[in-house]
């Protein structure tokens, strides 16, 4: 249409078309403010304030954190909670995913009671739910009494305060974000895929594989994102399960900043955490983009 | 033996409700079979039974002489094309299609020429690079084809199709479809509900109903010649009758007389006549001759239908443009006796 009108129409055709566009961006914008307003006075302004002194700290902005970097101790738990987090993130997937096809794959009425039952563990107080593990795990728990009871062990195994420990209990605390996260995914996901990929040739298995799960990745994805900074973040569950052998990066903030009082030394610790968990999202969605792509090509 | 069997299949779904009850079939190779009847008569259940996803609890299903009833879906090597055209949305069309020789571990060039083979026959060689998502719904159909053709099954099993195709696009593919279907000279069994299309595409069709079938024959044949009421209805016929045979001719509950060119051997049955091969008698006629009154007229386009209150219940009545009737007219209609077929009940 706006071929057949004069060039002078057509410019006051396009102004008006971008007069609206640019009213909608306003009002979209009004409608962000009050969000903003709250992330600025209550994330980012307290967030400055803590990280900004730790760049006047030593000789040269970055000295603080170069000398984090340098620091053995410091890197020994900076890797180990890196590490916490990543078998955990691994471990949710290898059995979040199959048990939330699984889920996704019954009927509705089974379905909502399974989610229920596969939730529960997150409405138990983390406290309460670290405690049982002692219980589990301790010296005289029920793991070490059935060893010994067997004969596979004469005395306890150390189980409880290590790095196994924390890990166990993350999975335990995360593994239900996994499984609500991927079932809601793959419950959109048709029978009739499945039933595709058999009659073209495919066994259940390798129909999941090829078929179900990279379907699923962008929930699988989200999942994983999900898993991993709460397992990087997580206090509770370190702290009573690993114990102060094991320390993990919020732990050790706790520790820097209220049996030190190194507030500056928490700070680089926290802005270090932040970074680490912004890189390992980026990481994981590129992940997902050439995984995408790998399908894409033919291959 | 026919090329492919099913021999009193029985499916049962929470033990209460039979789907199919001890069904027979057989098909010839190179036939493509329509299994046709209202939703909830057991053809789509037929089709899974075929294709493997669900276990009769009773019958065999026997395909160029060996028995697949236990087999896998994997290993049976059918070519399935679901309602929903189930594409792979990851996958582009070159890869949806390549799907199942990779999983028959074929090298790569041969599922390169393969796949380009089946492309061009279905005319989707410009559209390899897309994906499911960027197509049309007539693009996905063909896709969905030529991924299960590909494979070279031994069986093509079409479930509905077409039904979410628009009615012009319907009828092309269906065209399309037979075309593939007679050029790879592929047995196949087709699901529909739609008379028409089953007609148009089959050599042969297995009216269903209620878990069997109740005629299996050529189209020509079950429109010329349907065996039950049931048929009769499913495939266009609107009006019926109940008649009485005495001697060689037929008689309605209040005494009128009925020829037909067809015999029957059962003694109680129905009479049936499509709404357009009923005429209006001018002349008089006892025999063959229904008196009724005009009811609402519904325009047809090339003709009016009216609906004709007789003796004998509501008959539809197909009527020339010429022959205006209003609601109230007297009416005698002339049911031809080359024209009135007899049903079982």
């Amino acid at each position: 249409m706006a071929g057949l009108e004069v060039p002078c129409g057509e410019t006051l055709g396009r102004h008006k078309v971008n007069g609206e566009v640019e009213m909608k961006k306003s009002s979209a914008f009004i409608m962000v403010v009050p969000g903003l307003v709250i992330l600025a006075v209550c994330l980012f302004l307290p967030l400055l304030r803590v990280i900004v002194p730790t760049f006047s700290d030593g000789e040269y902005p970055f000295s603080a954190y170069i000398s984090f970097f340098q620091d053995e101790y410091y890197m020994t738990i900076f890797f180990r909670t890196v590490k916490i987090a990543l078998i955990t993130t691994a471990v949710c997937m290898i059995g979040g995913v199959p048990t939330a096809y699984f889920i996704s794959r019954c009927s509705k009425k089974w379905r909502g009671i399974l989610l229920a039952v596969s939730i529960f563990p997150m409405m138990t107080n983390s406290v309460i739910r670290s405690f049982a593990w002692i219980n589990i795990l301790g010296s005289n728990g029920i793991v070490n009494r059935f060893l010994m009871a067997v004969g596979l062990a004469d005395k306890p195994v150390k189980l409880l305060y290590t790095e196994f420990a924390i890990i166990i209990g993350s999975v335990y605390l995360f593994l239900p974000l996994m499984i609500v996260t991927v079932s809601g995914v793959m419950e959109n996901i048709g029978d009739d895929m499945m039933e595709a990929a058999q009659s073209l040739g495919a066994n259940r298995l390798i129909a999941f594989m090829k078929v179900i799960f990279p379907m699923s990745l962008p929930g699988i994805i989200v999942g994983g994102i999900l898993v991993f900074t709460g397992t990087l973040t997580a206090y509770t569950t370190p702290q009573l399960l690993g114990g102060n052998t094991n320390m993990v990066m919020a732990t050790f903030i706790y520790q820097r900043a209220m049996a030190v009082g190194d507030w500056n030394g928490a700070a680089v610790i926290s802005l270090i955490m932040i970074v680490v968990t912004l890189i390992v999202i980026k990481g994981f969605n590129a992940l997902a983009n050439r995984l995408d792509r790998r399908g894409e090509s033919n291959g | 033996m026919a090329f492919m069997t099913l021999e009193n299949i029985a499916v049962c779904y929470d033990k209460k409700k039979q789907i199919l009850k001890g069904l027979n079939l057989e098909v010839e190779k190179g036939e493509l079979v329509s299994l046709l009847g209202p939703s909830g008569c057991g053809k789509t259940t037929t089709l899974r039974v075929v294709a493997g996803f669900i276990d009769p609890q009773e019958g065999t299903f026997r395909l160029d002489g060996d028995d697949l009833t236990k087999v896998p879906v994997h290993k049976r090597n059918f070519g399935l094309v679901f309602q929903s055209y189930a594409l792979f949305p990851h996958l582009s069309v070159y890869d949806n299609v390549a799907f199942g020789l990779k999983m028959r571990k074929m090298g790569k060039d041969e599922i390169d020429r393969k796949v380009k083979d089946i492309l061009e026959v279905c005319g989707l060689t410009d559209l390899a690079d897309r994906f499911p998502q960027q197509m049309s719904g007539g693009q996905r159909q063909r896709v969905a084809l030529a991924r299960a053709l590909v494979i070279e099954p031994k069986l093509l099993l079409l479930d509905e199709p077409l039904s979410n195709l628009d009615a012009k696009l319907r009828v092309n593919m269906r065209v399309e479809i037979k075309r593939i279907q007679k050029k790879l000279g592929i047995t196949t069994l087709f699901v529909t509900h739609d008379q028409e299309e089953c007609f148009s595409i089959s050599d042969k069709v297995a009216v269903m109903n209620q878990g069997v079938i109740e005629q299996y024959d050529s189209p020509e044949n079950i429109y010329r010649h349907p065996k039950t009421e049931f048929v009769a209805r499913f495939i266009g016929f609107e009006n019926f009758l109940d008649l009485k045979k005495s001697g060689d001719v037929y008689q309605t509950a209040d005494g009128k007389v009925f020829a037909v060119e067809t015999p029957h051997e059962e003694a109680a049955l129905t009479g049936t006549i499509r709404p357009e091969d009923i005429e209006i008698d001018r002349e008089g006629r006892t025999a063959n001759v229904l008196e009724g009154t005009v009811g609402v007229r519904t325009f047809l386009g090339k003709s009016y239908q009216y609906e004709v209150s007789t003796s004998a219940g509501k008959f539809m009545v197909n009527m020339r443009a010429e022959d205006q009737f209003q609601e109230g007219d007297p009416i005698r209609l002339y049911l031809p006796a080359n024209k009135l077929i007899l049903v079982s009940r």
